[in-house]
């Protein structure tokens, strides 16, 4: 059997050797042995005086044999493509779906491989920018460690295997109506998806289908249905609202649509001037998010207490002389540590605010909680103004007792063929379902999953999926907006779509996902030239003629009330109170594999390449626990050990356990990293948990973090201020550090002419989400260093976010800073550089020529802002075939010994400066954008060129609040900031 | 006592001292001559899998080099051009020449030909084509007389020295952009002063930083 043979894996499409062809014994044991010389050692010796004969002619022939140039290749194509451009990179558009809303991307192909991914401004749900997950993407298409091969049992299967076996499954199942048949599905908004559902249902009407998801917006889509009676998507107008009230939530990092909220917040906190008004944020919650690190006011409680919280909100509303429907139908709430003047506060501002404001609670939330808070905003008016509702009765919503369904169904035999078209789906269905026993009680199962698991040797069929990047489908945003999923490349080793599971599944007979997706859009689109339609539709990557209508509301307090009934809140949360939560890098575990999200620091607690215990300053003192310490949680008969890290500012009594780390597969990069929390997240318990009992083990263990300290060691590097002190002296920032006319020791250059850089960092928009760190990543081929060196602190994150916390010891403020090469014009680093490895160049950027440096690291020592990071090992060379394929080959892949840091993306001005001169104009404002401002949700990274006094960089290095980092060393630096504004409310001042 | 070592055992010193310096210098030059590229890549003719001479082509049948290397004025490469230009003239013409079975054979089996790379600079340096020929750069000032060669081989060592020779007085090496291909054309007499102008007109100043190409 040659292994040229196209079902087979990537690598054996290129030989070495003929005896790889001929697989014989005698080479397999010859590829085992690393070192075949010792084979060659034992059959032929060799005397001393051959030995050194030899040695002795080696080296003289060394020096010439070294002169040889390696010899490179040009291969050049058979029939180009037309219009291709060598070294001009393709930009396509796609989606990335994540749950039930999706991310409109632009993704950036050299070659044919894709490189880098931007958002679409076409799209509503991203609008150009983007989020880490999105940015992350690429390199889990790229993951080596993704399934690869289809299999039977543990055993090498193939496609068409699947498919004659499924032919004869079929006939058994379109005689008995499909009975026995289950579908087990992830969260989807694909109108594709949708289609082939309701034909799956026409074709097997006695089948199953179940959806779920260890992390959904189960509970808001539930609250809202039973509070308006109709299966409704919120989208949010974060830009209309003056006032927002976040209840356990995290709408600008974690929940959907959260590239949208959190640019239309930002754009409702920008302040032109003195005079502008800005929005005021409320956060209540248990953990800290970066939301409550944005919030001008912020009140711990636990989970289990939101409920509590909104109700006396309502009271207070109603109080005020608003009903709240369906209100009375919430019976007594303990008021504990909820301040009432808070509510009082909050209240009052919601009141004067009609029309203007949004509360709004996570996805943890239970549904009563939901209900009353469409309940709460539909009283303020804010129903079509700052959130509006959409018809959803096409996406997919995870359904938690469906599932419970589903696993008492296997164990009663009603099932016997099962096909799970999910992610690592051992890891996140809860554990007390026991579906490992459950699938060994059903005749037939097949899994269609990026990577095999545990439970891959038990299967009639492993399919290898093929990725997002990498197949055909669609999906819908919040608003309804479908848009097209187009593939950047053929799939890497030959996987599957969903789609294209279903549809043999369906059909019984293979289809191209192209065709199903072509087939679903006849539908949708409304013109009469499909083609046109289409190729429009791929084009820009969305389709906004699609977008469903906004469904008007009317509370439903019958329904409410029944639910209530049904489902009474009980609050007496003893004990500690759990709370799982997504995770800020690998979110529910699909990013677990990935290097660069695991390296990269949680906005919060700046913890690598583990989860944490996260615990409040008080409750670890009662417990008597230090960072590191190993921690046995119990709930009932069972527990957990997991180590703690304390984050100031969380609430007492509770304990947030993120997701998604500690999954039982093989990934190179997941091995080993964090701890699984799933051992006491039950069915019934999978939002929070309380009455668990929490002990020490008294074993430790070693924690990597970016930043250990909080502390800006007296320098005023973040400034803010409330606003009434900005109206007051609007040039605050200005002044709190005095910056004398400082004189140079030689004469200074003059940066008058062509383009001259600059970069300007809103604080007052930054919320600290590391997007823009990803995307450096991405874009400049940053290494990946793994945690033993990153806890040196040799993370080589060029642009990295400072956290800085702010006041009491148990709810501090906290202060985000994205901190990159400064680009100073006097920069200390390029004086001290003994080879000039590291130049000022006309345009005012810091240039780093990596293939001059020694490795000296002087510069590193002179940065006065410890940006330069240092290459000290080769964290290159070892990278696997795939994961060089992410690779931007614009930017020089640095080897070890060579000092890298920011260089204001020169590739990209390269580029654009070259497109302009081929051009015969001038680069214009706003053409040139670095992929830390590209990807930044916020808007709050300005780029341009400093003499262009149009452009939008200069506006902001003009306004009021901008400062330079510190500008008294006399460093010219040419990024500069604009200083943090909060907006208290006067009635909360202590 | 009688004297262990002669007299002229004290010019020893002397003559190892001599030896020593004579042995670095020799080195530095060793290494500063054949270490330079001026030695190691000027004059590289390897061989290619096609006997394909540009002699032939760009001399005698007056082929311009942008139509093989078609891209060379959009794209930062001179692109390799694909085997089907190749079979644009050669599906009818030499149907029976031996040399040509490579190129018949690639268009069939839609392999492509692989091709040895000539000049070729560090993955450091980053050179871009199409606004080398914006400015006036002709093909020859950089590769040479091409259209006289049968076999290509490089001729300008492309060291970065040779590169900032001229950045720094680009006139002698800048021309009309129309004439880049031209392999005959000389300087006419007011070269100068046309350069002034061109040079003036067109923005054209090359960059002597390190960003220019190292990125």
């Amino acid at each position: 059997m040659s292994s040229l043979d196209k079902n087979k894996t990537l690598d054996k499409k290129y030989w070495r050797s003929l005896e790889q062809l001929d697989n014989k014994p005698e080479y397999q044991r010859f590829a085992k042995n690393e070192f075949p010389e010792e084979d060659t050692e034992k059959n032929h010796p060799v005397s001393r005086r051959t030995f050194l004969s030899t040695v002795g002619t080696t080296l003289a022939f060394a020096g010439l044999t070294g002169c040889r140039r390696p010899v490179e290749k040009i291969v050049p194509y058979v029939d180009a493509p037309e219009n291709l451009v060598l070294g001009e990179p393709e930009y396509y558009a796609t989606s990335m779906p994540l749950g039930t809303s999706s991310y409109g991307l632009v993704v950036t192909c050299h070659e044919g491989r894709p490189v880098k991914i931007e958002g679409n401004e076409l799209h509503p749900s991203s609008l150009g920018k983007s989020n880490n997950f999105m940015q992350a993407s690429i390199l889990n298409l790229y993951d080596p460690d993704r399934s690869r091969k289809i299999t039977n049992k543990g055993k090498e299967s193939s496609w068409q295997e699947f498919e004659d076996a499924w032919k004869e499954i079929k006939t058994e199942f379109d005689e008995n109506g499909g009975e026995g048949l289950v579908i087990l599905g992830n969260e989807s908004s694909s109108p594709s998806f949708e289609r082939l559902k309701k034909e799956f249902f026409k074709t097997y009407p006695k089948a199953e289908w179940v959806t779920f998801n260890s992390v959904s917006d189960e509970n808001i889509y539930g609250g809202i249905r039973i509070a308006s009676g109709k299966n409704l998507q919120p989208v949010y107008h974060y830009d209309k609202a003056k006032i927002i009230v976040a209840l356990d939530a995290d709408p600008f990092m974690m929940d959907s649509e959260n590239v949208t909220s959190a640019l239309g917040f930002a754009k409702g906190r920008s302040i032109s001037g003195p005079h502008d008004k800005m929005n005021r944020l409320y956060v209540a919650e248990p953990g800290y998010t970066i939301t409550g690190a944005m919030a001008d006011h912020r009140l711990r409680i636990k989970s289990s207490q939101v409920i509590d919280f909104t109700v006396l909100l309502a009271r207070a509303l109603e109080s005020r002389g608003t009903t709240i429907p369906a209100l009375s139908a919430f019976g007594a709430v303990k008021q504990n540590n909820i301040d009432q003047r808070w509510i009082d506060a909050v209240a009052d501002d919601l009141i004067s605010h009609k029309g203007k404001s949004l509360v709004v609670a996570g996805r943890r939330q239970p549904k009563a909680v939901h209900a009353l808070i469409l309940s709460i905003n539909y009283a303020l008016e804010n129903i079509d103004n700052t959130i509006e509702f959409h018809i959803a009765e096409h996406i997919q919503v995870s359904d938690r007792a469906a599932l419970k369904n589903l696993v008492a169904n296997i164990d009663n035999g009603k099932v016997n063929t099962l096909v799970v078209l999910s992610d690592y789906p051992v890891a996140t269905i809860p554990f007390d379902l026991q579906i490992i026993e459950s699938l060994k009680k059903i005749q037939r199962t097949y899994k269609l999953s990026s990577s095999a698991d545990s439970v891959s040797a038990l299967l009639d069929g492993d399919i290898h999926s093929a990725h997002n990047l990498a197949s055909w489908g669609d999906c819908r945003s919040m608003d309804g907006t479908p848009a097209i999923i187009q593939p950047m490349i053929e799939p890497l080793f030959f996987g599957k779509s969903v789609l294209e599971v279903l549809n043999l599944i369906i059909y019984g007979e293979s289809q191209k996902g192209y065709n199903i997706v072509r087939e679903t859009w006849k539908d949708i689109f409304h013109g009469e030239s499909f083609e046109l339609s289409w190729r429009k539709a791929l084009h820009d990557g969305v389709y906004p003629e699609g977008k469903t209508r906004v469904e008007p509301v009317i509370i439903q307090e019958i329904a409410i009330e029944a639910h209530l009934k049904e489902f009474p809140i009980e609050n007496n949360s003893t004990g500690m109170e759990i709370v799982f939560t997504a995770d800020h890098s690998v979110y529910d575990g699909r990013f677990s594999n990935n290097g660069w999200m695991q390296e990269l620091p949680d906005p919060l607690t700046k913890l690598i390449w583990d989860n944490a215990a996260l615990i409040s300053t008080a409750s670890a003192k009662m417990h008597g626990l230090e960072n590191g310490d190993f921690i046995s949680i119990e709930s009932g008969d069972n527990s957990i050990e997991i180590p703690v890290w304390i984050l100031p500012g969380q609430a007492d009594d509770v304990i947030i356990l993120p997701l998604g780390y500690g999954n039982d597969s093989n990934g190179r990069i997941e091995k080993g990293a964090g701890f699984s929390v799933n051992g006491i997240r039950t069915i019934d318990n999978m939002d929070f948990l309380s009455g668990t009992k929490v002990t020490r083990t008294g074993k430790k263990h070693v924690f990597a973090t970016t930043q250990n300290h909080g502390s800006m060691e007296g320098r005023p590097l973040i400034r803010e201020a409330d606003l009434d002190e900005y109206r007051n002296d609007p040039e605050f920032a200005q002044h709190e550090v005095h910056v004398p006319d400082l004189a140079s020791l030689w004469k200074e250059h003059k940066y008058d002419e062509g383009n001259q850089w600059g970069m300007s960092i809103d604080l007052n928009a930054c919320i600290g989400c590391g997007a823009c760190t990803i995307s450096c990543q991405s874009e400049n081929n940053i290494p990946v260093v793994g945690k033993e060196q990153a806890d040196y602190g040799r993370e080589m994150h060029w642009m990295r976010i400072d956290r800085y916390f702010n006041g009491d010891l148990n709810n501090p403020e906290i202060g985000f800073q994205p901190m990159a090469c400064q680009h100073c014009e006097m920069a200390p680093c390029e004086q001290v550089c003994p080879v000039a490895a590291t130049t000022h160049d006309a345009e005012g950027l810091n240039v780093m020529t990596y293939n001059r440096c020694i490795g000296t690291r002087y510069c590193s020592n002179n940065c006065a802002y410890k940006v330069r990071r240092f290459n000290f090992f080769n964290y290159t060379n070892r990278l696997p075939e795939l994961v060089k394929m992410a690779q931007n080959p614009d930017v020089t892949v640095r080897s070890r010994g060579v000092m890298e840091k920011c260089t204001f993306c020169l590739q990209r001005i390269n580029r654009t400066k070259r497109r302009a001169k081929l051009e015969g104009r001038t680069v214009m404002d706003g053409e040139m954008r670095t992929a830390c401002q590209q990807a930044c949700p916020t808007e709050a990274i300005k780029f341009g060129n400093i003499l262009d006094k149009k452009s939008s960089i200069v506006k902001a290095k003009n306004s009021e609040r901008t400062y330079e980092v510190l500008a008294e060393l006399n460093l010219r630096p040419r990024t500069s900031y604009q200083a943090r504004l909060r907006n208290p409310n006067p009635a909360l001042k202590s | 006592m009688a004297q262990i070592f002669s007299k002229s055992a004290n010019l020893i010193p002397l003559i190892v001292i001599m030896m020593v310096i004579l042995l670095v210098l020799g080195g530095v030059f060793f290494f500063w001559y054949y270490g330079s590229p001026k030695f190691t890549d000027a004059g590289y003719r390897p061989i290619q899998p096609v006997d394909y001479s540009h002699k032939l082509h760009a001399g005698d049948l007056g082929i311009d080099c942008r139509y093989c290397h078609y891209q060379v004025e959009k794209s930062r490469h001179s692109n390799i051009p694909p085997t089907k230009v190749c079979m644009n003239c050669h599906i009818l013409v030499g149907t029976d020449k031996k040399t040509l079975d490579p190129v018949r054979e690639s268009f069939a089996n839609k392999m492509p030909i692989e091709w040895v790379r000539i000049h070729n600079l560090p993955e450091y340096a980053y050179f871009d084509h199409s606004l080398h020929l914006r400015a006036g750069v002709a093909c020859i000032e950089c590769h040479g007389n091409v259209a006289m060669m049968e076999k290509v081989q490089q001729v300008e060592p492309l060291s970065m020295g040779w590169c900032l020779d001229c950045h720094r007085d680009p006139g002698p090496h800048l021309r009309p952009p129309s004439q880049v291909t031209n392999m005959y054309w000389t300087p006419p007499k007011d070269h100068g002063e046309w350069v002034q102008k061109f040079m003036q007109e067109n923005n054209i100043n090359p960059p002597e930083n390190c960003s220019a190409c190292h990125r």
